[in-house]
């Protein structure tokens, strides 16, 4: 059986294909303006990477917030779900999944068999998720990429009190404009992003195993700050990107199965 | 016939004020109402719609004084003096449903209402602030519960001029606090029937407070019926009789709606289809175009019950008005410890075996949802499974839309899960 997962969330685009449970492939795209045509083109590219067909796929299942407009799923399922149900394939034993995405933020408590028990979710502001970290990273001349190794430098950490992506520019700015180290700055806008995901976190109570999906999980300096805390160990998949997605497609496993 | 069309169409672009002050409007109204009501899915639905254009008219039209009153002070106290009380957060709800809600929020906006205020209150100060909303002889506001209401209600005395009346009710209810409502009930009593101009009569309210009885005991045989399963009712549909919940009690026809409601509920089915899962929802609904409402139906969830007709207080004593009065408003169970709403929330989910508790926080209102994360906590101690999901009843710009259906869905997928897990706990 093969299946399909798509992840079509505010920034990126996400597909994954499944034979039984072997990633036969993935592909990544940035959204854009046209939520329908990201989910065709990602799709797309996933199948070219496997060598497939769509008309090989059993079944796709989409996720993300733009879930309701890929045509070509069968069925739709909250990123919730989605990143639950992949963390849960990846880790067995976990039990609290951390999502930070392009817009907003999501915490997931799971079960012993990888259903969802409960979640909360940051969707007012943008503070603290990818985008966030993709307007700082601009003002301070670096690829979003390059953060977590720029952390790494630094021996002190500059306290950062505005979480508003608006307002946090501006200090970083003044900042840098002051001469505190791009490194300690990067470092501080770390801690602040970790301690504001851990309060959302703590609300619904961590258990460990604690996984971290979506982009932000890239960023080892935003992981590293999460773990301290939170006083637990953060693990983090290969590729934290396509969790949901991977999610998807083992859900599309089950949409065979019906 | 669409009557929301109907309406609609008659007030864009119009003055308010001199539209609805015109006796031809209601003759217009009141036909339509005729012919729309066979898309009715209850009479009763017709009955409150009848009662609610008899009771415009009367307001708008300068009939007799008008009262305005705040969501939780006891209306019977009005209709005992044969005066028409006005609810202007129910008036709210309706401005929304005619989709004008917009340009009154706007109105608030220009006049220094804050966005972080409920919905409900910049909306009244709007459509208050652009004449459309009956002039009073006075308002009277209750402070218990709805802590913006007062503030709101002094504001308006100010705008129209008239006085303002507050009831006082102490967060402990103990005897003194229920003699200390009685007193004051009795001042306001009196205080409206001067304004008025009316002779206090004090077996007219007593009547009042007969209907109000009626009104509870039809409520109850309602609720009574609603432990079936497949729900007879939705809790949507019960959301919809904010007029008489808010406005009604103390008045025979607002009795008599439940009072029909009642019988056409003992054989009505429900249907089956929507019993994938049973909800009991906490707080109000939208009442803005949003697609929340029509999400939950299409993925076949029952409202099986609500809080808003929970039936909290016990029945009134006619001999005693003011005391009976004033136990009712004391006895309301989100005005005491969160323990009491956490026993009431937990007892309803059980008589009514639902599945998922619902909380629709509707932004700014401080009463509902400041102790939502809590009450969340006990109920899940509880075992139940709780959303609280994050929206606006009246204003759409505070709501995410896709983050509102996200949730929605993702709480369906939980319930999904324990349904498959363990038969949920509805079977308990
Ligand atoms: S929603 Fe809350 S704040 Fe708004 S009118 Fe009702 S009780 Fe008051």
């Amino acid at each position: 059986m093969i299946t399909g997962g798509i992840d079509v969330g505010s920034l990126s685009s996400e597909a994954v294909l499944l034979k039984g449970g072997e990633i036969l492939s993935y592909s990544i795209i940035d959204t854009g303006a046209d939520a329908r045509k990201a989910a065709e083109q990602v799709y797309q590219a996933a199948l070219e990477r496997a060598g497939l067909e769509s008309s090989e796929v059993d079944a796709v299942v989409a996720t993300g917030y733009g879930r309701l407009v890929v045509p070509f799923a069968a069925k739709q399922v909250t990123e919730i779900s989605c990143h639950a149900r992949g963390a849960f394939f990846l880790f067995p034993e976990v039990r609290t999944v951390i999502d930070i995405g392009g817009q907003d933020s999501k915490v997931i408590r799971i079960d012993g068999r990888g259903n969802v028990v409960d979640f909360m979710m940051n969707d007012k502001c943008a503070a603290g998720t990818g985008r966030f970290l993709e307007v700082i990273a601009r003002a301070l001349e670096l690829s979003v990429a390059e953060l977590g190794m720029e952390a790494e430098k630094a021996t002190r950490v500059a306290e950062i009190s505005s979480m508003c992506t608006v307002f946090a520019e501006s200090e970083v700015v003044s900042l840098i404009a002051q001469g505190v180290p791009r490194p300690e700055i990067v470092r501080g806008l770390h801690q602040a992003i970790a301690e504001r995901t851990a309060g959302l976190a703590q609300r619904l109570g961590v258990v460990p195993q604690v996984v971290m999906t979506g982009g932000v999980a890239k960023n080892s300096g935003v992981v590293a700050a999460l773990s301290q805390s939170l006083g637990v160990k953060v693990l983090v998949p290969q590729e934290p990107q396509i969790v949901g997605a991977l999610g998807a497609a083992l859900l599309a496993q089950k949409v065979v199965q019906s | 016939m669409d009557l929301y069309e109907f309406m609609r169409g008659m007030l864009r672009g119009q003055r308010w004020g001199k539209v609805l002050s015109s006796p031809l409007t209601y003759q217009l109204v009141e036909k339509a109402l005729l012919l729309a009501r066979g898309g009715f899915r209850w009479r009763a639905t017709y009955l409150m719609g009848r009662f609610a254009l008899t009771q415009t008219r009367r307001a708008y039209t300068g009939k007799v004084p008008v009262v305005w009153t705040s969501a939780f002070f006891p209306v019977e106290i009005v209709w005992g003096l044969g005066l028409c009380p006005f609810s202007p957060e129910v008036a709210a709800a309706f401005i929304t449903s005619l989709g004008f809600v917009d340009r009154a929020l706007n109105r608030a906006d220009q006049d220094g209402y804050s966005r972080d205020l409920c919905s409900f209150h910049r909306c009244i100060a709007g459509a208050a602030a652009d004449g459309y909303l009956p002039a009073p002889a006075a308002l009277v506001a209750s402070t218990h519960l709805c802590d913006g209401a007062p503030l709101l209600f002094q504001n308006l005395a100010g705008h129209y001029q008239v006085p303002y009346l507050l009831l006082d009710v102490p967060y402990q209810s103990t005897p003194e606090a229920e003699r200390y409502v009685a007193d004051q009930l009795a001042g306001i009593w009196n205080r409206l029937s001067e304004i008025a101009g009316r002779r206090p009569d004090p077996s007219s309210l007593a009547r009042a407070i007969d209907y109000s009885n009626q009104f509870r005991s039809h409520l109850e045989a309602v609720n009574a019926l609603r432990c079936r399963v497949p729900a007879p009712i939705q809790g949507s549909e019960m959301l919809n009789y904010l007029y008489v919940f808010f406005a009604g009690q103390g008045h025979e026809e607002a009795a008599a709606v439940f009072g029909c409601l009642a019988r056409e509920l003992e054989d009505a089915a429900g249907c089956e289809d929507r019993e994938r899962f049973r909800l009991l929802w906490l707080h109000l609904k939208p009442y803005h175009r949003g697609e929340l409402m029509h999400f939950l139906e299409e993925a076949g969830c029952s409202i099986a019950f609500e809080e808003m007709s929970y039936v909290y207080w016990p029945p009134l004593d006619p001999e005693r008005p003011f005391h009976s009065l004033a136990r009712k408003v004391l006895s309301h169970f989100a005005y005491k410890p969160l323990q009491r709403r956490v026993a009431v929330v937990d007892a309803l989910a059980r008589k009514y075996r639902v599945d998922g508790i619902v909380h629709f926080s509707h932004w700014g209102c401080r009463q509902s949802c400041g102790g939502s994360l809590i009450l969340r906590d006990a109920l899940q101690e509880k075992g139940w499974p709780v959303l609280l999901l994050d929206g606006d009843c009246l204003d759409e710009r505070n709501e995410a839309p896709g983050a509102v259906l996200t949730r929605a869905q993702a709480f369906l997928e939980v319930l999904e899960g324990r349904k498959a897990a363990c038969g949920g706990m509805g079977e308990q």
